[in-house]
């Protein structure tokens, strides 16, 4: 068969422009590692961290808060939180995201289901609050604690984690234009409406939702419902029955269409989705809370796609990891540890093979892991849900800066969020004042 | 050499035409598309309209050039000069156009329309030597180049449609001096947005697919809602 594509002639028109175009470098282009494919990267150092932070009663104003720290190397502010803005109340501030122009970040809140949105163009180190998404279950039929929110070409992926009528698990993938209007709800397979390969697996649950373009999957992994995370863990750790309410799947869907194409099993709450870089790298990792396992969705050399553990994490009893952030060239994966406070740090130049390189005491309690696009600078934050966190001493609410030599994490900076009276920090995403120009 | 007599010398060596059989798998695109109408295009937001220019300077309404058929909106630079950015969705339209030849379905239920950000450079008879590009022995879909008359026409136009547009600190950049999201966008005959490409996801056989898809499917059914439950 004869191979035309005229795309790739106009691409060269590209090429042809630039060759009798002044030559001169381009800057470098820098980044998170678990950001969106389609969303612009920073270029250079990231300038600011924009924490999504849990309001506590008695501390501070008690709401909800965006709060922006300086990261700039040799700015007086280097490390200290120089803006915060609060939502007004509690709403289990939980994941954000940008929409695909970096223009706006959205904030979304687990329990009473706001999407709180700003402007993060206009003045970077001061994001300006636009408004709240505030009948989310209505618009979205029933769809309630939306996880997060994922980048789209002009709209933007929000997971959900259950639904407004019996607060379970099921629950659905809702799309919202870039303006805040909704577009569409996708509820997540079960065994009555999956139609696919795994379908006896398909629990309806949801969590995380990640991209691959280049081969028009979407990868979405499975957590509890409203009813569960809304408990006091200690509380629903002795309840048997609530216990069994977790997901214990995945599902690969085609991107384009939205509809599922396959179900895989994997018991114990898969969290993150992490999808490597490289250009054949044709896989995604995920890590399974209470199963502490290290999981691996890969295409096989027949094309076909299949999950398996790869690894354990942590020892006998499991150690809840809880968010994984995987580095720009696909060596190495981070995985922080909710239940004894480390970051394990894996090699995965196999990845069907991770070994353990490294791990580091960050906290009592650490949660959320965030990476430069360079794999120089890790930041770490503490709180993983409002009901969920330790109590007493164990109980540090923090931001923690640390350094990667390639070998080992060193501390650079830290910021007790408990004393700044500023509450419990989760979400970090980068910021920067030199994004689009 | 400026870069429109590029693009009309690189235009000059392009194969003559395409089949829908030559469009297979890329390194980027490394997928089967879909079969069009097996699926929904939920909609997302009205096109907008305003006042704009073509390539003779004449004044149309920008509604209607987004309603009646089913329409590829394309906002592009003339001077833009990365690969992935405007170039690469002119190619894409340029595929279409190609296409709709040999494709009568296709040539008479598609629009495709290229509109600049850049009015300043881009005036109507900039326009018209990028749209040589459109010339072609056979029929073909129409295909509109559009500029508008200055800045303060062409502001509402981007707000509406959510194409951001910024001047780069450096206005020499080899790849031209706008920082410019790539976005593509599919309008259905009723004017509505149903789906929006950026350089990732813009690959001429899934807007194939939309294409038909939107032409198969009722227009008033599957335009939002709620699937799978």
């Amino acid at each position: 068969m004869k191979m035309i594509n005229i795309s790739k002639n106009l691409q060269l028109l590209g090429a042809l422009a630039i060759a009798v175009a002044p030559l001169t470098p381009n800057p470098s282009r820098a980044d998170e590692t678990c950001s969106s494919p389609y969303l612009p990267r920073i270029e250079g150092q990231e300038a600011f961290i924009y924490v999504w932070t849990l309001g506590v009663e008695g501390v501070g104003d008690g709401s909800d808060k965006l709060v922006v720290v300086d990261v700039k190397p040799g700015s007086s502010n280097y490390g200290k939180v120089i803006y915060s803005h609060s939502v007004g109340g509690r709403h289990e501030a939980h994941h954000g995201g940008f929409t695909d122009d970096r223009r706006q970040l959205w904030l979304a809140g687990l329990e009473t289901s706001k999407i709180f949105i700003y402007d993060v163009h206009s003045a970077p180190a001061r994001p300006r609050y636009l408004k709240t998404i505030e009948n989310f279950e209505k618009v979205t039929s029933g769809a309630i604690g939306p996880h997060g929110v994922y980048p789209l070409p002009g709209r933007v992926l929000v997971p959900c984690l259950s639904n407004g009528k019996d607060k379970s698990g099921r629950t659905a993938l809702v799309e919202f234009s870039n303006e805040g209007d909704y577009i569409a709800t996708h509820w997540l397979p079960t065994k009555d409406t999956a139609k696919v390969a795994g379908a006896e697996f398909a629990d309806g649950y949801g969590y995380d939702a990640r991209v691959l373009p280049r081969k028009n999957v979407l990868l979405t992994t499975a957590f509890t419902g409203w009813k569960n995370y809304t408990r006091e863990f200690g509380e629903l750790a002795k309840d048997s029955d609530a216990m069994k309410e977790f997901g214990n799947s995945m599902v690969l869907w085609n991107f384009h269409t939205r509809q599922p194409t396959k179900v895989f099993q994997v018991p114990g709450a898969p969290l993150e989705i992490r999808w490597a870089w490289g250009e054949k790298h044709n896989y995604a990792f995920t890590a399974t809370a209470l199963g502490s396992k290290l999981w691996l969705c890969h295409e096989d050399e027949a094309g076909e796609w299949q999950a398996k553990p790869v690894a354990t994490i942590g020892g006998e009893g499991g150690v809840l990891p809880v968010d994984i952030s995987i580095s720009a060239d696909d060596q190495r994966l981070f995985v922080s540890c909710f239940g004894d406070g480390k970051c394990r740090v894996f090699d995965v130049s196999n990845p069907h093979q991770p070994r353990v390189m490294h791990e580091k005491q960050i906290g009592r309690q650490v949660n959320m892991v965030s990476q430069s696009w360079d794999g120089k600078r890790l930041y770490f934050t503490s709180s993983l849900l409002a009901h969920w966190d330790k109590k007493g001493e164990d109980n540090e609410q923090f931001l923690r800066a640390y350094s990667w030599s390639g070998k080992e994490l060193k501390p650079t900076f830290q910021i007790d969020f408990t004393e700044l009276k500023l509450g419990r920090p989760h979400h970090m995403l980068f910021g920067s004042s030199k994004i689009g120009k | 050499m400026n870069f429109t007599q590029a693009i009309l010398l690189a235009a000059l060596l392009l194969p003559a035409a395409a089949r829908p059989s030559d469009l297979t798998r890329t390194a980027d695109h490394d997928y089967d598309p879909p079969t069009p109408g097996s699926y929904t295009l939920p909609a997302i937001k009205t096109a907008a309209g305003g006042h704009v220019l073509d390539a003779e300077g004449k004044s149309w309404r920008l509604a209607d050039l987004t309603r009646g058929r089913v329409t590829v909106l394309s906002f592009i630079y003339t001077r833009c000069a990365s690969a992935k950015a405007c170039p690469y969705a002119t190619g894409v339209l340029r595929d279409l156009h190609e296409l709709s030849m040999d494709d009568p379905a296709l040539r008479s239920n598609l629009r495709l329309v290229s509109m600049s950000f850049d009015p300043v450079h881009d005036t109507p008879s900039q326009m018209a030597a990028y749209a040589a590009l459109a010339q072609t022995s056979k029929p073909a879909a129409e295909w509109h180049f559009l500029t508008t008359a200055s800045r303060e026409k062409l502001n509402p136009i981007l707000d509406a449609y959510g194409q951001a547009v910024d001047r780069k600190q450096n206005p020499s950049d080899p790849t031209g001096p706008l920082n410019h999201t790539l976005r593509v966008f599919l309008i259905d005959r009723q004017g509505r947005i149903r789906n929006i490409y950026n350089s990732s996801t813009l690959d001429v056989r899934f807007v194939l697919s939309d294409i038909r898809t939107l032409v198969l499917q009722s227009e008033t059914q599957g335009t939002a809602g709620v699937v799978n439950r």
